[in-house]
């Protein structure tokens, strides 16, 4: 590629992705290359719509599948054509839109894409250089392969839920699809460096990438470890195996109301004392045993208890702005209203507005990176179902007006 | 990734991101202080001392490894020329500090032009809390996630694995990709600001699309989706431990079959269970949601995870185990996709490791040992100032 610094130039102009994924993993990986130029179509029917789209939150009594903010979040920046892939001609449409797409995405349950005629063997027919990404839960083969699930249950299979809890009672999970961020960037990892073996060498590939493979990555040494010496990770609240204190500890209710925590994580010495000092505990400053990681570690319960008396005393707010003012990692346990408010996030422009013309004006989530050279333009929001179809049809598929007229009696554009 | 060159100068909170550029091909090169990065000495060990860390071995799996003492200007003149032959810079020190050692992305911009330099923070390189001290608990609950995990009647909670270190490390591998993509477009690397607080606000689902359109603060609601001011139960007690199930409409007439072929007698009436929305109007009340779950129990608990996985699944229940590390390595889906390599580890010997997180037909992942401390010094360090 020669340089081209023409402004508004955008990283992925030329690229059109032809995505036929669906709910969190896939549109969360296309949506990253839409917001950077790249022609994102979505695949979709009113037949078989994305559950996103029946999701909430929405504007009250709408009910459309076009009112959904979750939908929204996931798919900023793209287009929507509406094609039934259940109807005959549905898959001949799909196969001249793939003719004129560089990359293939999809994570229906493995063997659909192959039922339909578009297994990668076929498609690659279509297009001889093509990139296609499956992304499914467990990967295209093996005995769990159709196995059903989705972000919610996957992350017990992955080895996350068992992790996350209190020892002394059942694990709990993280409360939402948390592998979704996780596959997802193995998802967009894997697409790029395909992108970028073709470029050099004029080369596709496909991408088997199972969701539950992918997120075993952020088990840390889990993993290797239980394989080579079978221990096997405990859920351990929040404490750690090599840090103390290091809890999440009570407030003193504040203008927001109560359930108000602050984390501390105390990750060197220096910090302890630190600590002990702005809690004004001569006797912890003193001891010797809790000078070290050691001692503190053997003596958590005394720690966690001495500081739970002392934020209960204090807002939130208070003993955030006490210990960071001496270097004490601390903040406040966030809930959605703090994310929402959060003066850091607002400083980095973290939450994007857009003007959706049924749900109207909402904020939604930006990349947690900042590109200092190529920062993508604010994205359009999320398509209504089909919105582009007739763009996709006439224009990229090739079909005359006549033609998509008749497919529209026929019922495949829907 | 195989014509590209890797420096990865990152602590804790980056070590992934290299790592899977490295199993994808890309030469990954970890500069460490001459008495080893510091996660040398992070646990697990394999063996019964303190050299032995299964975390090094997994965290910088394939990395070549060379010494630099940063403390002294005429290596720090080597990094500088070293950076002049690679792709991408990998750093998580304060915003700040690699400036104050003129090795800042605009100490390097006019003698490597080509780099990518990703910055990687808890919170950004700027702003209110740039220099807010830090931890992985630190920037899970920073981004609200741990809002929504955990008891209600306890403390929220993080997961006990270092979770926002390793998303945030992911976030900036999409980072750098996409970095490498506009170098195409522009003929010049760029600087990637990544933060933590960002990566994680941005796993909170729905729960904060709720709070900007209908007010609602979403709480933690312990084993259960949290969900706007319902939740639905997902983690059921079995015989040997716990699975994870979904109430959804649709898997309750499925339920009821496979209960059914299984003998149980289920009393619930799943035609009507089918109809009722899980969230909306016309919510069950506690009591009927309590009877279901106990009957529902009831069946679990008779049973083992990985049965309850295998039965269920035929009959198109989504139910999955809650496994444990154990189960995973045991796990039959993985183990027939070969996804366990196993590498001949110059400090620990054999070792068996997770392989491949995603297979990819042209440029296969590559799985390899981590590096000795300097292993690779004369190679690298020869060729490091060009011409």
């Amino acid at each position: 590629m020669t340089s081209n610094d023409t402004p508004g130039a955008q990283v992925f102009d030329g690229i059109r992705i032809a995505d036929f994924a669906w709910v969190g993993v896939g549109p969360n990986a296309t949506m990253q290359m839409a917001f950077h130029g790249a022609e994102v179509i979505r695949v979709e029917s009113s037949h078989r719509p994305d559950t996103f789209r029946s999701g909430g939150p929405r504007p009250a009594g709408d009910s459309s599948l076009d009112a959904s903010a979750y939908f929204a979040k996931f798919n900023r920046g793209k287009r929507s054509v509406a094609i039934n892939l259940g109807h005959p001609k549905g898959a001949e449409v799909a196969k001249r839109l793939i003719a004129a797409a560089d990359i293939v995405t999809e994570s229906f349950a493995p063997g659909f894409m192959e039922r339909i005629g578009l297994s990668y063997e076929e498609v690659r027919k279509i297009k001889s250089d093509v990139i296609m990404c499956s992304m499914s839960m467990e990967g295209q083969t093996g005995p769990h392969a159709k196995f059903r699930g989705f972000g919610l249950t996957l992350q017990a299979t992955a080895g996350i839920t068992g992790v996350t809890g209190w020892p002394d009672r059942p694990p709990v999970g993280t409360g939402v699809a948390y592998t979704d961020w996780v596959a997802t960037h193995i998802g967009i990892i894997g697409i790029l460096a395909a992108l970028d073996h073709r470029r050099r060498t004029g080369e596709g590939q496909y991408i088997d990438l199972s969701q539950l493979e992918a997120s075993t990555l952020v088990l840390d040494a889990g993993v290797i470890d239980a394989a080579n010496t079978g221990r096997v990770a405990q859920p351990l609240g929040n404490r750690d195996l090599r840090y103390a204190p290091h809890g999440v500890y009570p407030c003193a209710d504040d203008h927001t109301g109560g359930d108000r925590w602050i984390a501390i994580a105390v990750t060197n010495d220096d910090q302890w004392r630190r600590l002990a000092l702005i809690m004004d505990r001569q006797d912890w400053l003193e001891s010797e045993e809790l000078c070290h990681a050691a001692g503190r570690l053997a003596e958590q319960d005394q720690l966690d208890h001495g500081i739970t008396r002392w934020t209960s005393e204090q807002t939130v707010a208070e003993v955030e702005q006490l210990l960071q003012a001496v270097g004490v990692p601390a903040h406040r346990a966030s809930n959605v209203r703090d994310a929402h408010e959060d003066p850091q996030l607002a400083h980095r422009n973290h939450w994007w507005p857009s003007d959706h013309p049924v749900i109207g004006e909402m904020s939604y989530e930006s990349p947690a990176w900042r590109l200092s050279d190529t920062p993508p333009p604010m994205p359009a929001p999320s398509p209504l179902l089909g919105e582009d179809s007739e763009y996709v049809y006439r224009k990229l598929c090739g079909y005359s007006e006549e033609e998509f007229q008749q497919l529209i009696v026929d019922g495949v554009v829907e | 990734m195989s014509p590209y060159r890797v420096i990865d100068l990152t602590a804790e909170i980056g070590g992934l991101s290299t790592m899977v550029l490295s199993g994808l091909g890309a030469e990954v090169i970890r500069v460490e202080p001459p008495a080893g990065h510091p996660t040398r000495q992070r646990g697990p060990m394999l063996r019964d001392d303190e050299t032995s860390s299964l975390y090094w071995a997994q965290m910088n799996a394939g990395k070549r490894s060379t010494t630099l003492d940063l403390e002294d200007e005429r290596d720090r003149e080597r990094l500088r020329g070293l950076c002049e032959t690679a792709d991408f810079l990998f750093e998580s020190d304060a915003p700040g500090a690699m400036a104050s050692k003129r090795l800042g992305y605009h100490d390097l911009r006019d003698r490597a032009p080509q780099l990518i330099y990703v910055s990687i923070t808890p919170f950004g390189q700027t702003g209110p809390k740039s220099m807010w001290a830090a931890s992985d608990l630190i920037g899970h609950v920073s981004g609200g996630l741990s809002s929504l995990v955990g008891d209600p009647d306890r403390a929220p909670l993080r997961p006990s694995v270092e979770q926002a270190y390793n998303i945030t490390a992911l976030n900036a591998g999409s980072a750098a990709m996409i970095a490498l993509h506009a170098r195409h477009l522009t003929g010049h690397g760029q600087h990637v600001d990544v933060s933590m607080q960002a990566a994680m606000a941005n796993t909170l689902g729905n729960a904060r699309l709720y709070y900007e359109m209908d007010g609602i603060v979403t709480q933690r609601a312990g084993g259960a989706r949290a969900f706007a001011d319902r939740a639905t139960r997902i983690i059921y007690p079995c015989a040997d431990g716990y699975v994870a199930f979904v109430r959804v409409p649709a898997s309750m007439i499925r339920l009821h079959k496979w209960m059914s072929a299984e003998g149980a007698d289920p009393q619930f009436d799943a035609e009507r269970w089918a109809g009722i929305a899980i969230a909306g109007n016309n919510l069950p009340s506690e009591d009927e949601i309590a009877e279901l779950e106990t009957e529902i129990e009831r069946f679990f608990s008779a049973r083992g995870a990985q049965a309850l996985y295998e039965s269920g699944q035929q009959f198109n229940v989504m139910i999955c185990p809650v496994n444990t590390m154990q189960d995973i390595v045991d796990s039959p889906q993985l183990n027939a996709r070969s996804f366990f390599d196993e590498v001949d580890d110059p400090n620990l010997g054999r070792l068996k490791v997770p392989g491949a997180p995603l297979n990819m037909s042209a440029t296969p992942w590559r799985t390899r040992p981590a590096p000795t401390l300097g292993q690779d010094n004369d190679h690298i360090l020869a060729h490091s100032h060009p011409g």
